[in-house]
């Protein structure tokens, strides 16, 4: 039960991009369309779940036997530009295709903060091995949610007619408003 | 020019409200003036020191091995802010928390890493990064001031509008980033585009 | 083969430089940060214990798991400060300190931690609110007023308060029924 509610305080509750603000470049950058959207999702998903394995197995068991807690962000952001490369290689190794779709989100990812901010995330709130995973698996798959729901917003908003001086980032911004608002309507769901 | 860098990063290549680039920390931490001023003057830090050491290595770098070096000095230089913020403004610190280790994937830094220090001399780097880091700083203070008057009646912690003044909550809960930078960006589209015609 | 080498030792001086540059700050700064964590955790303590001048958080006793706080005023016992927590706030955990003098009743209460809502929660922070906790004791109906109890709670925020309300019971119980009658700690025939 408190893995359920882990899962859903991450993903719906606490979302990543609508209430912490992380991850808003992509959020913002690649929502036009549904479909890259979801590409960018999956990467991220991919990413965030092996970078927070590999992070925290790095924290426990060379950062703080060693004493180099003051390292944790450059050795964090390395290990992801990293694993983001290597991802990247065995993609287009291994599945041409899987790559056409995914290979030009790859790159972004490193600059993604919701990535480095999960990874850190977990270590702060002294999350154990299950706990990290659920709650990285979790924030990944609010991430999607909240960038798809707001790729099919925005594919829509595309069509509307909207004040001149609106057009473009201001009611992309206000649309998110009104999306964060209506996640606010799940605070308080887990306690 | 020789200033040309400086003022070009406050305003005309401003990283928030012209390439829309650092907008997770913008929108974070931006729930009053006071926070907001820290968070640019911290990115202000790292983005100076980023670019001169950036300028001066510039030409023994591989550029096949660049980014990996551009991150490395950009995140100890964050490092070093994390340990001497959380030392000398402690309570500061604790405020913007988790922010300050992400200023490392501030795009507008790697980004002017890459665009600016890269190719450009020392001095002109380090203007560059004034500029474009007091601009954000600039950024985050209009958005701060904004939301603290608006969802707090108060501005630097000093109430404005009296004991009867209801301020509406939502600008400091996390809609009220979105929808109040929206609103400014409406107001910079509206003056520009006004001005072209 | 100058420039694949390059590759390699240009990264590698780099990184060498920021681990040194990095391990000198953090050995300089290292220092002034316990003392910033702890004047943090004095200032809580000066504000909810009553008058003393001794160290409290040097002089600290663990008791079932948990550390009491002791305040002295010229060596003889005037108070108690324990933390304690709610998990029943509107978001996450509402971490507290309350101090408590020798009778029992509370001397102060200080919010150390809590993720409530900006504006309706939040205000467990404010001064009337922290200081309505201020003389009661284990008798008093420590709730907010929509539960029976005497603290008043906020116009659209009940939960953060009476997850403080929860947390103060249980620290005022706690140093009641466990401390002042140890006589271990409150100094027996003192």
């Amino acid at each position: 039960m408190e893995y359920i509610l882990l899962f859903i305080s991450a993903s719906i509750v606490n979302n990543f991009v609508l209430s912490r603000f992380l991850g808003i470049c992509p959020f913002i950058g690649v929502s036009k369309k549904l479909d890259t959207s979801i590409g960018m999702s999956l990467a991220v998903i991919f990413v965030m779940g092996v970078a927070g394995i590999v992070t925290w197995i790095i924290q426990y068991g060379i950062l703080n036997p060693l004493n180099l807690g003051y390292l944790q962000t450059i050795i964090f952001i390395l290990v992801i530009a990293a694993l983001v490369q290597f991802v990247e290689m065995v993609i287009e190794k291994t599945s041409p295709a899987l790559y056409s779709s995914l290979g030009i989100f790859l790159p972004l990812i490193t600059t993604n903060c919701a990535v480095l901010g999960s990874a850190i995330l977990n270590i702060q709130n002294n999350f154990s091995f299950v706990k990290m995973l659920i709650f990285t698996i979790g924030s990944a798959f609010g991430f999607a949610l909240s960038l798809t729901i707001f790729a099919g917003i925005r594919e829509r908003i595309e069509l509307s007619d909207i004040p001149f001086y609106f057009r473009g980032l201001p009611i992309t911004l206000i649309t998110a408003g009104i999306l964060s608002l209506a996640f606010m309507g799940f605070s308080g769901l887990v306690k | 020019m020789r200033f040309s860098p400086f003022i070009d990063g406050l305003w005309k290549n401003n990283g928030v409200f012209k390439q829309v680039l650092g907008t997770c920390p913008t929108l974070a931490v931006t729930t009053s003036v006071k926070n907001g001023l820290g968070m640019g003057l911290a990115t202000t830090f790292v983005l100076i020191c980023s670019n001169a050491v950036i300028s001066m290595i510039k030409n023994i770098v591989p550029s096949k091995v660049r980014i990996p070096v551009f991150i490395v000095i950009i995140a100890s230089f964050v490092t070093i802010v994390d340990l001497i913020m959380n030392a000398y403004l402690h309570d500061l610190h604790k405020v913007l928390g988790l922010f300050i280790p992400l200023i490392v994937v501030n795009c507008i830094i790697l980004g002017r890493a890459e665009s600016f220090a890269s190719k450009n001399s020392v001095f002109s780097s380090i203007l560059d990064g004034f500029g474009i880091g007091l601009g954000f700083t600039l950024a985050l203070t209009i958005l701060g001031s904004l939301r603290e008057i608006l969802g707090n009646g108060s501005i630097i912690g000093i109430n404005i509008f009296g004991g009867s003044y209801s301020p509406a909550i939502v600008m400091i809960l996390p809609p009220g980033a979105f929808i109040g930078l929206g609103f400014i960006m409406f107001m910079i589209a509206y003056f520009e585009k006004r001005k072209k015609n | 083969m100058k420039n694949n080498l390059n590759l390699i030792y240009i990264p590698a001086i780099v990184s060498a430089i920021a681990a040194f540059l990095l391990a000198f700050t953090f050995s300089s700064t290292k220092e002034k940060i316990e003392e910033a964590y702890r004047q943090e955790m004095l200032k809580a303590l000066n504000i909810v214990l009553p008058k003393h001048n001794n160290k409290p958080d040097q002089e600290k006793v663990e008791l079932e798991g948990k550390e009491v706080y002791i305040a002295k005023e010229d060596g003889s016992l005037v108070g108690f400060a324990i933390k304690s927590k709610s998990s029943k706030g509107y978001s996450g955990d509402i971490d507290i300190l309350v101090g408590i003098d020798k009778s029992g009743k509370v001397s102060g209460v200080e919010i150390l931690k809590h993720a409530e809502t900006p504006g309706l929660g939040s205000k467990i922070e404010t001064d009337s609110f922290k200081n309505s906790f201020k003389g009661l004791g284990k008798s008093d109906k420590i709730m907010v007023k929509k539960d029976g109890g005497i603290i008043d709670q906020f116009s659209g925020a009940t939960i953060s308060p009476r997850a403080v309300c929860e947390a103060v019971t249980e620290a005022v119980r706690f140093i009641n029924d466990k401390v002042i009658t140890n006589s271990k700690i409150s100094g027996g025939g003192k």
